[in-house]
């Protein structure tokens, strides 16, 4: 691995709210490299979404360092986000919300459309173009929002629980669309989850992480068969073993005595909007 | 609906005989149905709302008749000056005159109010200094400052725009820049995520998200306004319907003075009609979601 540019490299990083009173992550240190697909799991309040928010460059480290393709992370082309809820504009169809996206970017119109249906018809939804996210389910609003992602062409592609909200089936099915998507792309994914199956089922590394403060517990490589959205491996002994390794360590850190529920309330968001009053 | 012609069912495979898909035949008779019930119950409705106003005519017949004119005119006398006030065309001039106050006044104030609005709730450092300042002049009965305003201004068109302008900019202000400092949080950071510039999460991202709540500002504002105009036209050199209103109410012509209020009640009306259709048009993603269309 370590012959390959690392295309997001993490050292010591660490980041504190509420005036340092609250430490969310200490001395993270990983690298993600081209084309790879890591999870980063671990028990709420751990941090996962703050390293997101890092890794995109929407908050700075207090400490250690973050780079992206070697430089201070940007929100910009080399990343994209898809989010626990699909994060539609309301008022615009389901294709303007991606040409949205590619308008930032700085598309033209014409090619803002052509590659906006392109992405729809990969996510199977060109039929749905003109109709405004609210008719849409949940599972396809996410569809979309990963089309968004998507039609950006990211270098790495940042998921936040992005399938925690959806029924189990539409869940199912929509991982293995995005493990389709992947091997297709194979654009770098992180992407975080609080679902261990999930995490083992979709990565190539699932990076464990440990509560108060958030710090790396452990980092286990997923050596299952590929492609696994054809050949399920939740039957193999191997995804057994891991599942219960990684189950064991969570259970011994609830007796390190995490408490992890007082946890989750101790990381409010992150004020995201720097313009909007109170 | 049951298809009674259908044999019954073998209940050892019932998957065989999954419901009948909806024809084209039975969806049309639902819609003509759901067609029928929607025109039934709109039916109902109107002809409550024209009962109640026949008992509004008769109640008025019955004041006048025991109580007299000067209580209560009779109905066919307020009939006979609206005509006569249409056709001599002095209700017109008046209603002129009021437009002339009420749009300008109206549109000064939306245009400031929703500029200024804009600027607070989107700075939110200058929205914090100006905060007790916007909420002093909005507390302040818009009717408090006509005496300045009379000094400053005068007591004609302009004076009266301006009265119209202070009282209805605050409420327009105020909703506006609630709205865009409570643009939608998440919606903001996808856009930050996704590499939008600080103009483009305010144009595309905050100021549509505001939009619902500015234009209830707007409704509000349209209400002021109207209140506003016809307090000014009392108070100032007499004129427009407000005008028309008090020189009628001295000199007790009611039948006169009711010509009037209904001009004015078909104004303030329509003018609110206006701007809920305003309303709904721009943010019909949200009224769809309430009725859960």
């Amino acid at each position: 691995m370590a012959d390959t540019e690392a295309l997001i490299s993490l050292r010591h990083v660490g980041k504190s709210f509420k005036d340092g009173q609250v430490r969310a992550l200490q001395d993270i240190s990983f690298d993600v490299h081209p084309g790879e697909f890591i999870s980063l799991v671990g028990p709420s309040g751990c941090g996962k979404t703050t390293l997101l928010r890092l890794i995109n460059g929407l908050i700075e480290p207090d400490e250690g360092d973050v780079r992206v393709l070697g430089k201070r992370p940007q929100p910009g082309p080399d990343l994209a986000m898809v989010f626990q809820s699909a994060r539609l504009l309301p008022w615009r169809t389901v294709m303007g919300n991606i040409e949205f996206a590619l308008a930032l970017r700085g598309l033209s119109r014409k090619e803002q459309s052509q590659r906006a249906l392109a992405l729809l018809g990969a996510v199977g939804l060109r039929d749905f173009a003109d109709a405004y996210p609210h008719e849409l389910s949940g599972g396809m609003q996410q569809r979309v929002g990963l089309a968004r992602a998507l039609a950006v062409e990211p270098k790495v592609l940042l998921m936040d629980e992005p399938f925690a909200a959806l029924d189990a089936m539409t869940r199912e099915v929509l991982r293995g669309e995005l493990l389709q998507m992947w091997s297709r792309r194979r654009m770098a994914i992180v992407f975080v989850t609080h679902d261990i199956d999930e995490a083992i089922l979709l990565s190539q590394r699932v990076i464990l992480l440990r509560p108060r403060p958030g710090r790396i517990d452990e980092i286990i490589d997923v050596d299952l068969p590929e492609p696994r959205w054809q050949h399920d491996p939740r039957t193999l002994p191997a995804f057994a073993d891991m599942r219960a390794h990684l189950w064991g360590r969570i259970h011994e850190m609830a007796r390190d005595g995490a408490e992890l529920e007082e946890l989750a309330a101790a990381f409010p968001d992150l004020e995201p909007a720097q313009m909007g009053r109170q | 609906m049951t298809e009674m012609a259908t044999p019954p069912l073998s209940r050892a495979e019932p998957e065989r005989h999954p419901a009948p898909p909806l024809t084209d035949a039975s969806a049309a008779a639902l819609a003509a149905r759901a067609r029928q019930r929607r025109l039934r119950e709109s039916v109902t409705i109107i002809g409550v709302q024209l009962l109640i106003a026949l008992l509004l005519l008769a109640g008025m017949y019955a004041l006048n008749a025991t109580a007299g004119n000067l209580t209560m005119p009779h109905p066919m006398a307020v009939l006979n000056q609206s005509i006569k006030m249409w056709s001599d065309g002095t209700m017109l001039r008046a209603l002129g005159e009021t437009l002339t106050v009420l749009s300008l006044g109206f549109l000064l104030a939306a245009a400031t109010g929703i500029g200024l609005g804009i600027l607070l709730g989107g700075f939110r450092f200058a929205g914090r200094i100006f905060d007790p300042f916007v909420n002093a002049m909005n507390s302040t009965p818009g009717a408090a400052f006509i005496p300045l305003i009379i000094v400053w201004f005068g007591l004609y068109t302009e004076a009266k725009v301006v009265v119209v302008w202070n009282a209805a900019m605050f409420p327009i202000l105020i909703n506006t820049a609630a709205g865009i400092s409570n643009a939608n949080k998440d919606l903001v950071e996808m856009a930050r995520a996704f590499g939008a510039t600080r103009a483009n999460l305010f144009w595309k991202v905050m100021v549509p998200d505001a939009l619902p709540s500015i234009l209830s500002g707007l409704r509000i504002g349209a209400a002021v306004s109207t209140v506003g105009t016809v307090i000014a036209e009392l108070t100032m050199a007499q004129s427009g319907l407000g005008g028309l209103l008090i020189a009628a109410g001295n000199r007790f012509q009611m039948d006169r003075y009711f010509a009037v209020v209904i001009v004015l009640m078909a104004l303030g009306t329509l003018i609110t009609a206006l701007l809920r259709y305003a309303e709904n048009r721009v943010s019909r993603w949200r009224l769809t979601l309430a009725d859960g269309r």
